[in-house]
């Protein structure tokens, strides 16, 4: 049964069943999983009793799942895939985000560091579900060590039947009929926080610089080299398998029900907290706790014992929770009840009561100032102004009035439909609206009134 | 980013008899990534990534040469690698460190690392020690933001940094002790 608030239900990890983690396992016993170790622990059974389905009631488990993409948009990823068209003779691709470049933001990083297989059992799974021929990885730069155990993790995949001619999806056995070949690939991308939108992922992958696409037309039906395109999270992917294996409904006893008639927040989440607290890490927990509950009895408290002030709820785009806003429950609904654009990556960076939080807007409006694509005039004119304001205020050389331009610059940018191409700029603008807004009294505190000149006429 | 743009018209690329792009590498290219992509150009960043292993940047002439084996024009290449933070149109230090200013570790006091790190090789970010072993940049999030401050030395992560470890770090590169590893992805307390 669903549950309408958070409980702890949780008797073992999902996502980390494999990755040794407090409170079910000690983080000193963490290696790289193999494919042996990976099957003598029940690894691709998922994709085993998948082939033995249709591929459409593969669909149908994780639409009626409700799994919501993990990459932060929360979009429900079964009825994503439903967009595709109907298969023809050319290539379908699917699009791995393990892009992983938003601050705060250190799940997908785990996940590839010691269980491989788990992604490319949801990569195989997803691939036999949509009919798609070709995957690629698209792992971020940075991530040498990373895209160096994929690499490993595929040869065996490949040597063992999962991908390839000989793969598991492509025999007779499977219930789908028809014989593809599966083909994984890892593409390292180079540094740029752009391309995890996933429109510039396709571009990186062509071998383009990262400007996002103006959708329509979706990926779905028009992404990689013009053919239809299912961009998934890595965190998404690997929640596959459970599904499949145990069951939507298995799936949907972890997590919460909508508390504001929204859809569901199923299943469990991996929460990177980072920031002021005793014990920062990434922890798989359901969704729906209590931010409170989770610093508090998972992170060990805060360092120092020092007050809670604000925390970003996952990854800087989504803007700051308050201080008065530490009981907030991280799950889909987040944003419609606390002034923030939405759950994000789910990765809480936490702040005390000592941080100079115009500090924090000014380290988060640089990073949109380096990042931005440069291809709509708000974003790349906007993002450059905000910070050089930033830097003003936090220097003590700003007046009062240069608080509202700043308000209206990060306004400006993005909320108005048609003048940026990709959330870039929202996430701008909510980071630094929600900041200035609810820490308005020390911004306040570090300008200079502005007086205006009056004269009085007299006669 | 990308969209600060300058003149380059009338430049001179240097050039050198030897090809960049050695043949083992092009037969790399030419028989593991080009038939991975529909299109030609898909292994850019694939041909890319070796030129910028193992030079440590991508000389004009590389480019040119990248553009000859994929067919497609200089120009192209010369967009994409502008682009990107990781590829290097110049050269750099021997070595790279690369420290995380993001928030996560901005606010766990990774600009005392930084400044430590100026302090022991006497140069400021963006810049490269006059013995070529280091160049220091600062990236934003590399995604270990649980155990901030962190940089990259190289490919290797170095995490739960402080200002005396930033200092020892650099010593044993220096002196040839440094075991490469890095931290990896175990807290080490
Ligand atoms: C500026 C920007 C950056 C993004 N960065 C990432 C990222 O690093 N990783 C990721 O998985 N999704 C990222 N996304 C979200 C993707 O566009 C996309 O929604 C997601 O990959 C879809 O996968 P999901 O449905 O499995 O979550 C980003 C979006 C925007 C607008
Ligand atoms: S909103 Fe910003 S990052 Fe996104 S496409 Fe426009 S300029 Fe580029
Ligand atoms: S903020 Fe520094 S690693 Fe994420």
């Amino acid at each position: 049964m669903p549950k309408k608030t958070w409980e702890n239900t949780l008797t073992e990890h999902v996502l980390l069943k494999r990755i040794p983690t407090a409170p079910f396992g000690n983080i000193r016993d963490r290696h790289v999983v193999g494919y042996d170790e990976y099957v003598k622990t029940g690894g691709y059974e998922g994709l085993r009793k998948a082939v033995t389905m249709a591929p459409k009631d593969v669909t149908e488990e994780v639409k009626a799942s409700v799994l919501r993409g993990r990459g932060g948009a929360g979009f429900p990823t079964g009825l994503k895939w439903t967009f595709l068209p109907a298969p023809d003779e050319g290539h379908r691709y699917l699009a791995i985000n393990a892009d992983e470049s938003e601050p705060g933001t250190f799940k997908d990083r785990l996940l590839m560091d010691f269980d491989p297989h788990l992604m490319l059992e949801g990569i195989a799974i997803c691939m036999y579900a949509c009919r798609l021929d070709r995957a690629y990885i698209f792992i971020r730069g940075e991530y040498h060590h990373q895209a160096h155990v994929l690499e490993e993790a595929l040869k065996e995949a490949y040597a063992n039947g999962i991908f390839g001619e000989k793969g598991l999806i492509n025999r007779g056995s499977n219930a789908s009929g028809d014989a593809f070949v599966a083909d994984c690939y890892v593409h390292r991308g180079a540094g740029a926080y752009i391309c995890g939108e996933e429109t510039a992922l396709l571009e990186a992958i062509e071998g383009n610089r990262g400007w996002p696409r103006i959708k329509p037309p979706f990926p779905a039906v028009k992404g990689l080299f013009g053919r239809p395109t299912i961009i998934n999270n890595v965190e998404t992917l690997c929640h596959l398998p459970f599904i499949i294996e145990r069951g939507a409904a298995a799936f949907a006893e972890q997590g919460v029900e909508s508390s504001v008639g929204g859809p569901p927040s199923f299943g469990t989440k991996l929460m990177g907290v980072s920031g002021h607290v005793n014990k920062p890490g990434c922890y798989e927990l359901e969704l729906g706790i209590p931010l409170r509950t989770l610093v508090e009895e998972f992170c060990g408290g805060m360092r120092n014992g020092k007050k809670f002030k604000g925390a970003i709820p996952g990854g800087v785009s989504m803007g700051i929770l308050g201080p008065d806003q530490y009981e907030a429950e991280l799950d889909f609904d987040i944003g419609r009840k606390y002034n923030v654009l939405g759950l994000g990556t789910a990765g809480p960076t936490v702040f005390d009561e000592d941080t100079d939080m115009v500090a924090v807007a000014r380290n988060i409006a640089r990073f949109y100032k380096h990042e931005s694509c440069g291809q709509c005039t708000p974003c790349r004119e906007g993002s450059g102004w905000l910070y050089q304001l930033l830097c003003r205020i936090e220097e003590g050389d700003a007046n009062t009035k240069d608080l509202d331009l700043a308000l209206e610059i990060a306004t400006s940018m993005g909320s108005m439909p048609g003048t940026t191409i990709c959330g870039l700029a929202d996430g701008n603008n909510w980071a630094t609206r929600t900041i200035m807004n609810k820490y308005r009294e020390e911004f306040e505190a570090r300008v200079k009134r502005t007086y205006i000149p009056v004269s009085i006429g007299v006669s | 980013m990308a969209w600060i743009t300058k003149n380059s018209a009338g430049m001179k690329i240097e050039r050198r008899d030897e090809p960049y792009l050695t043949p083992a590498m092009r037969d790399e290219l030419i028989n593991t990534h080009l038939p991975r992509y529909e299109v030609r150009k898909g292994a850019l960043f694939p041909a890319l990534h070796m030129i910028q292993h193992h030079y440590g940047w991508i000389p004009h002439q590389a480019m040119l040469e990248i553009a000859e084996v994929l067919g497609i024009t200089p120009a192209e290449v010369f967009d994409t690698v502008t682009f990107y933070e990781e590829y290097w149109t110049k050269p750099k230090g021997e070595n790279l460190l690369a420290v995380c200013r993001s928030i996560a570790c901005e606010f766990c006091d990774a600009t005392a690392c930084t400044e430590a790190i100026k302090a022991k090789l006497g140069i400021d970010v963006g810049e490269t020690t006059p013995d070529n072993k280091f160049t220091l940049v600062e990236l934003e999030c590399i995604g270990s933001c649980g155990t901030a401050p962190a940089a990259l030395f190289n490919e290797d992560l170095h995490e739960n940094l402080t200002p005396q470890r930033c200092v020892d770090l650099i010593e044993q590169i220096r002196s040839g002790a440094y075991q490469p590893g890095g931290t990896g992805a175990v807290k080490d307390e």
